[in-house]
């Protein structure tokens, strides 16, 4: 067997699967690819891939249905391939336990970019969580210090409230992956805060005005209309 | 899924509770008129049942079903019994007269509710008509403009397998000209899809609120990515506005208003979004420095029959669809949209949004400090 890394493919329109295949293929990627969600959970179990990509409408169950049976018993990343626009849609998949979500149509460097995200984390989130606090994380100009819990700009330090501070820090550990507004409110402030985001929002607007050259323009802290937050992992040129 | 039926309760408990108020505030405005007239006749008043045939005739006409209208019959008849016939503040059912009074009121109302209720049916009828014209003219529209770009994507693909030996350089030319046209039909379906979810749940839209920065921040990233595009230049007030609304809606005018003017605008090189709070709206003004647009399609621009129009018949992609969508997108949110060109040169495009009432304002705030 090689050393690739593979990367189970669930999607049922054929010219989607052979632009996937390709795709991962010419990037030096193993793959597995199925066409319906039955065969799809005997594949996780059998062959244990490193990183699933889900289309939700399957044609015998829900998408959903897949994510929650995967996460009943494994950690491997899931990012879901979605044709649906509703945002509700994309926030219960993530909810449930999916890493991270790509709308139809989208091109192949958003999607590599999307999968290395999602196999770094699952390599970081393995080791204690203490080990991931005493690093940092760098993008563009921006570092976060965890363990001096710091943020600088530049090598400028940016003063941030401890409420803005912790909303960064949190983004900051999922680097590259969108956070929706439930699981970000349950780990800042517990499960008992509601899904009221006003404040949460208003957190964000002044920490893009303390961090971002344009606040009108992200470069780092995106938002995902309807859905959440996302800070870049990489900055585009 | 649960939500839609809760509120379609909720919408109908209202009406019913609207319906009731109507029928005793007229009830009782009918019966202060009657007493005022009798005061002044000495107790006399020959006038309290026709008074209140009259009562019960606006009940009918202005409540929903038959309920309301015999409901105000009888209380009609208890009324004039009570009030205005001797002997004063007592029932008395003795007399004879009180079942033919009752039988007109009843007859009145419920002919009246009968052909309130027609009106109501042919207004709807009427209605669905104009919203069925509008979107087959849309369809269309649509279909007329779809055609286009893909005859260029059959054409150039097919091309491309026949023709193995094309020099690499016209190659990435003609896949160029496939990816960008994909890329545009894939945002006419976004527009088309909005149109769906417009008119699906009927006008209303549901609408949270948002962080207007947001929003016009992330549509500013979204439109920046798709094309090597125009450079947007933001003015806004310093304070945080939150405004009701569907956010990923909203966003879709902001792009669509951004490519207008990329496609349309003629060599424009700006475009500039200045927002500005007014009392209890918030105004998006999009305006470039372009050529500005043709004075014959201004006072149209909204429609959706402008996009059939021979102007744009030369194959040049027309803004029709985008800019009727964004339209019934603001007037959705109850907000209103306008265009006009600029007295120096390039086109404008303002909307504005209701902020809604400040009723959440107190909610938000402090559930967070104790963090």
């Amino acid at each position: 067997m090689s050393s690739k890394l593979k990367i189970l493919i669930v999607e049922d329109d054929s010219g989607i699967c052979s632009f996937l295949e390709t795709t991962l293929a010419s990037n030096g990627y193993g793959y597995l690819t199925s066409s319906n969600g039955k065969a799809a959970l005997c594949m996780v179990s059998s062959h244990c891939p490193d990183c699933i990509l889900l289309d939700l409408g399957l044609p015998d169950m829900d998408g959903n249905e897949i994510i929650r049976s995967v996460r009943s018993w494994s950690k491997i990343p899931i990012i879901v391939i979605s044709a649906r626009t509703s945002e509700s849609d994309k926030a219960t998949a993530l909810d449930l336990g999916a890493d991270d979500y790509l709308s139809k149509p989208f091109g192949t460097v958003e999607l590599l970019a999307r999968i290395r995200t999602a196999l770094r984390h699952t390599r970081t989130s393995s080791s204690d969580s203490e080990v991931a606090l005493t690093e940092s994380f760098h993008v563009g100009d921006l570092c976060i210090d965890f363990k001096k819990r710091r943020v600088s700009l530049g090598g400028i330090d940016v003063p941030l409230t401890p409420n803005e501070y912790r909303i960064v820090e949190l983004l900051g550990l999922h680097a590259g992956q969108v956070m929706t507004y439930k699981q970000m409110l349950t780990s800042l402030w517990g499960p008992s805060i509601g899904s009221d985001n006003k404040l949460l929002r208003v957190h964000m607007t002044s920490i893009r005005h303390k961090i971002e050259p344009n606040p009108n323009e992200p470069m780092y802290f995106m938002t995902e209309v309807g859905v959440g937050y996302r800070l870049v992992d990489e900055v585009e040129s | 899924m649960k939500k839609p039926e809760i509120h379609l309760t909720n919408e109908k408990l209202a009406e019913t509770c609207k319906d009731a108020a109507k029928t005793v505030l007229i009830i009782a405005a009918f019966t202060a008129v009657a007493m005022s007239l009798s005061r002044i006749n000495n107790d006399n008043n020959p006038f309290a049942p026709t008074l209140y045939v009259l009562a019960v005739a606006l009940v009918a006409r202005f409540t929903d079903g038959f309920f309301y209208g015999i409901a105000a019959s009888l209380a009609s008849v208890a009324c004039v019994n009570f009030f205005f016939t001797y002997p004063f503040h007592k029932f008395n059912m003795t007399l004879s007269s009180y079942p033919l009074t009752f039988a007109v009121m009843l007859l009145v109302s419920i002919l009246v509710s009968a052909m309130s209720s027609q009106l109501k049916k042919q207004e709807r009828i009427r209605f669905e008509a104009e919203n069925e014209k509008m979107r087959a003219n849309l369809l269309r529209s649509v279909s007329h403009d779809l055609r286009t770009p893909l005859a260029s994507i059959i054409g150039s693909s097919s091309l491309l397998l026949e023709k193995p030996g094309l020099p690499a350089q016209e190659r990435s030319k003609m896949l160029l000209e496939i990816q960008k046209d994909a890329r545009w039909l894939s945002r006419v379906t976004e527009n088309i899809l909005s149109i769906t979810k417009l008119s699906s749940d009927g006008v209303k839209i549901a609408t949270t609120d948002e962080v207007v920065e947001e929003i016009v921040g992330s549509s500013i990233v979204k439109f920046r990515k798709h094309s090597a595009a125009l450079p947007v230049e933001v003015k806004s007030p310093d304070e945080v506005l939150i405004v009701p609304m569907d956010a990923t809606l909203i966003q879709q005018v902001l792009i669509n208003l951004f490519e207008n003017v990329e496609v349309h605008g003629n060599c424009a090189t700006r475009i500039l979004l200045e927002i500005r709070h007014e009392s209890s709206r918030v105004v998006f003004t999009v305006s470039d420095n372009g050529t500005g647009f043709p004075p014959s399609v201004l006072p149209k621009v909204f429609s959706t029959t402008m996009i059939s129009s021979s102007e744009n018949a030369d194959g040049h992609r027309n803004m029709g669809i985008g800019l009727s969508v964004c339209n019934s997108i603001i007037v959705a949110h109850g907000g209103q949209m306008s265009a006009r060109n600029n007295i120096y040169g390039g086109a404008t495009v303002e909307f504005w949004l209701p902020t809604g009432g400040g009723e959440d304002e107190q909610q938000a705030e402090d559930p967070y400090s104790r963090g």
